[in-house]
């Protein structure tokens, strides 16, 4: 295949992709304004759109589809038809279907799909048949296919019509009263002439990765600048070198910030495909749900939108299915027979919050812990001295599930734990606040990069290691009598509060050569908890950027405590400490020293 | 036959239609080809530079295919532009309003170099008897 030609499928693929995506939200839209017109010229042409240049790329079954769907669309545009859930629902269907051709296409496995179900669905609408089920309820299985394809516009390329000699020798001005009836709206959308490229992501990584390296390499500059000025205060190039490493240094955060935006896309992207999903789960379910979402223009990094979209969908799933109550059950609770499922994306300093809220049934902590018991998670005592945040926790758990039985919607063997853990692969973290009664929200905090962190440089044994400083809540200065053991598990006592102890340079499994007198203890916390890293010293602030570290180096319970590795400013490479997962295994009373 | 050199606007609001045709009108020997996103824009550019032909889908946002027809041929500098509209299927309705307003002729999608070559060369035979 030429280059032009894959570089058009390319284009094809990204193209087509993005006029599905915005489809499912104009659909949705639609089906609350059925009679917008414009809304319908837009569906329409999209559709049509897909057609014409599916046609050329020879992709057959997405012309069929295609052509079979705008036959649908052509009749509700111009009145024939009206929209109704079952139209809806077909229509829905074949952009699902629309969109495995497309993956077809992405992965060049020559696969092909069954139309004829869906086509056959498609037609019989067309012809008026609409077996509209009516009361809500999603047809499955569609009448018995006919056979009967259809193989639109691939065989009437030598057709040819030769306009006559006069109309096309005097134009005629306003000649003809038969003006299209789809009449596009004149200036209803903006003309926008957009200055953009597409580039490769891996040419941006590379950028990004050059940008790390220059980073580093300020770094470095800093720390020998700063030594010389030690060493030689009033010697003029000194002073002239310090000058130029600040301008470099403030030359080099402003190109970190702008490759970074590069990178950034609005959470739209994400927040896109939920109006279709909320529809579709309650119209599945018989349940009324609106859906407001609000921050979709806050802007993350590529990585975030790429990984962040699995949790939030089951969170969705779980607000549907657990949450939200039916429509007979909210009006007997004295609630609005509609529910209410809010989507907000906002940026808090250098955090990304996530927040799904919903007004159903909320959870109940009893019945958390009765399930947590019955599934031998924790014993019943156990189960009574949780307190209530506790006790949520108990639903990060793997295996936990409150429902009863599997639905469609949930408990598909991914479990909040899940969710949990993509949140924690972002450095994020996820809170849950729940009335029962009243409704839960889900709060989701994430930093705004990823690659490049702020860390706290501490030394344990002789050795160099960098706590993220967005874990880090205070650092304080203990005497080894400050220190106590109860339960055999190290305290100090920090304003009256008991704060466990662990010391870092025994996770690493190294010693001190003599147990110093004086330690500095830096309060971390994480998920809402506190807890102290006992280290030697403190060497200062300094901006590190993240490199995966390959394996397992050290491990507690088969987990990583390593967050990845950087390049301190002397040159040392520097491993950096992941406060989440200390926590974790500190509050599960398993934690080992190495 | 004819110039190969000749400036041709392509318009459609699908980019990687824009991208097909001119790949096709390319393996024609056509290399000076500018693009335009819908027909205000096209018309824009048909009033700002010297163009010799146009290939414009019919359906897009903003000004259709068959508005900027009509503002072409109703406008005295433009009127005589050599237009070739891109349909999807040959809607025989579509084809005859499209014929009154002036199109110079019209081709089905998808179409093939050969049957691009076949189109242009009626429509110029036709220009150069008149």
């Amino acid at each position: 295949m030429s280059d032009e030609m894959e570089e058009i499928i390319q284009d094809f693929i990204i193209e087509t992709q993005e006029i599905l995506d915005a489809l499912d939200e104009k659909f949705v839209d639609l089906e609350k304004d059925r009679s917008n017109q414009d809304l319908l010229n837009e569906i329409f042409r999209s559709i049509h759109t897909l057609k014409g240049a599916s046609g050329f790329l020879g992709y057959n079954q997405l012309v069929e589809l295609t052509h079979t769907a705008e036959n649908i669309l052509k009749k509700l545009k111009d009145g024939i038809l009206q929209v109704t859930p079952h139209i809806m629902d077909v229509i829905l269907d074949s952009v699902d279907l629309m969109k495995l051709l497309l993956e077809h296409i992405k992965e060049k496995d020559g696969k092909e799909e069954d139309l004829n179900s869906i086509v056959s669905k498609l037609q019989a609408i067309e012809k008026g048949e609409s077996t509209d089920p009516g009361d809500g309820a999603r047809t499955e299985d569609g009448p018995p296919a006919e056979e009967e394809k259809p193989v639109p516009g691939q065989t009437k390329e030598t057709e040819t019509i030769t306009p006559d000699e006069n109309s096309q020798a005097s134009p005629q001005k306003e000649s003809n009263t038969e003006q299209e009836p789809s009449g596009d709206p004149p200036e209803k959308e903006k003309v926008h002439v957009e200055q953009t490229l597409r580039v490769d992501i891996e040419r941006l990584d590379n950028v990004l990765n050059l940008v790390g390296e220059l980073v580093l390499g300020r770094n470095r500059l800093m720390k020998i600048t700063s030594n010389l000025e030690t060493r030689h205060p009033e010697d003029h190039e000194t002073s002239m070198l310090s000058e130029t490493t600040a301008f470099l240094s403030i030359i080099t955060t402003d190109l970190q910030i702008a490759v970074m935006k590069t990178r950034m896309q609005p959470m739209k992207k994400v927040f896109n495909k939920f109006p279709r999903m909320v529809r579709d789960l309650a119209r599945s379910r018989g349940k009324e749900v609106e859906l407001i979402i609000s921050g979709e223009e806050t802007e993350v990094d590529k990585s975030v939108i790429e990984n962040i979209a699995d949790p939030l969908v089951h969170l969705v799933r779980n607000a549907l299915d657990h949450g939200i109550e039916l429509p007979e059950e909210r009006q007997s609770a004295g609630k609005p027979a509609q529910g209410t499922v809010k989507f907000s994306a906002s940026q808090e300093g250098n955090n990304i919050v996530i927040e799904i809220e919903d007004n159903g049934r909320g959870m109940d902590p009893d019945i958390i812990r009765q399930k947590a018991v019955e599934k031998e998670i924790i014993t019943q005592p156990e189960a009574m001295t949780l307190s209530g945040k506790e006790v949520l926790d108990l639903l990060f758990t793997p295996g936990f599930s409150t429902a009863n039985e599997i639905t469609d919607i949930s408990g598909r063997g991914v479990g909040m734990d899940v969710v949990k853990t993509n949140i924690s692969k972002l450095n994020g973290t996820i809170e849950i606040l729940t009335e029962k009664g009243k409704g839960s929200r889900f709060i989701i905090r994430f930093p705004l990069t990823l690659a490049i962190i702020q860390t706290l440089m501490v030394e344990a044994a002789e050795e160099v290691y960098a706590i993220p400083l967005g874990a880090v809540l205070e650092t304080v200065r203990v005497t080894a009598q400050d220190i106590h053991t109860v339960n055999s598990q190290e305290v100090i006592q920090l304003r009256g509060e008991v704060l466990p102890i662990i010391r870092l340079a025994k996770l690493f499994g190294t010693s001190p050569p003599m147990a110093p007198v004086t330690l500095y203890v830096v309060v971390a916390t994480a998920n809402d908890k506190k807890f102290g890293l006992a280290v030697d010293r403190l060497k200062g602030q300094e901006e590190a950027v993240i490199k995966a570290v390959e394996g397992n180096l050290v491990n507690l319970n088969d987990t990583n405590i390593i967050a990845g590795a950087t390049i301190a400013g002397d040159g040392r490479v520097v491993l950096i400490i992941d406060v989440s997962i200390i926590m974790e295994s500190l509050a599960t009373g398993t934690l080992t020293y190495a | 036959m004819f110039d190969l050199n000749m400036k041709i606007l392509v318009v459609d609001d699908f980019s990687t239609m824009r991208k097909i045709v001119k790949n096709v009108l390319k393996q024609l020997g056509y290399n000076n080809i500018e693009e335009a996103e819908d027909g205000a824009q096209a018309y824009t550019k048909l009033k700002n530079n010297t163009f010799n032909f146009v290939v414009s889908d019919w359906n897009m946002p903003n000004m259709d295919g068959l508005d900027m027809l009509k503002k072409v041929r109703s406008d005295p500098e433009l009127k005589d532009l050599p237009v070739l509209m891109v349909t999807a299927e040959a809607e025989k309705d579509k084809v005859v309003t499209a014929i009154k307003a002036g199109v110079n002729n019209y081709i089905v999608k998808p179409f093939t170099a050969e049957t691009l070559k076949q189109k242009m060369e009626q429509i110029f035979e036709r220009l150069n008897k008149s």
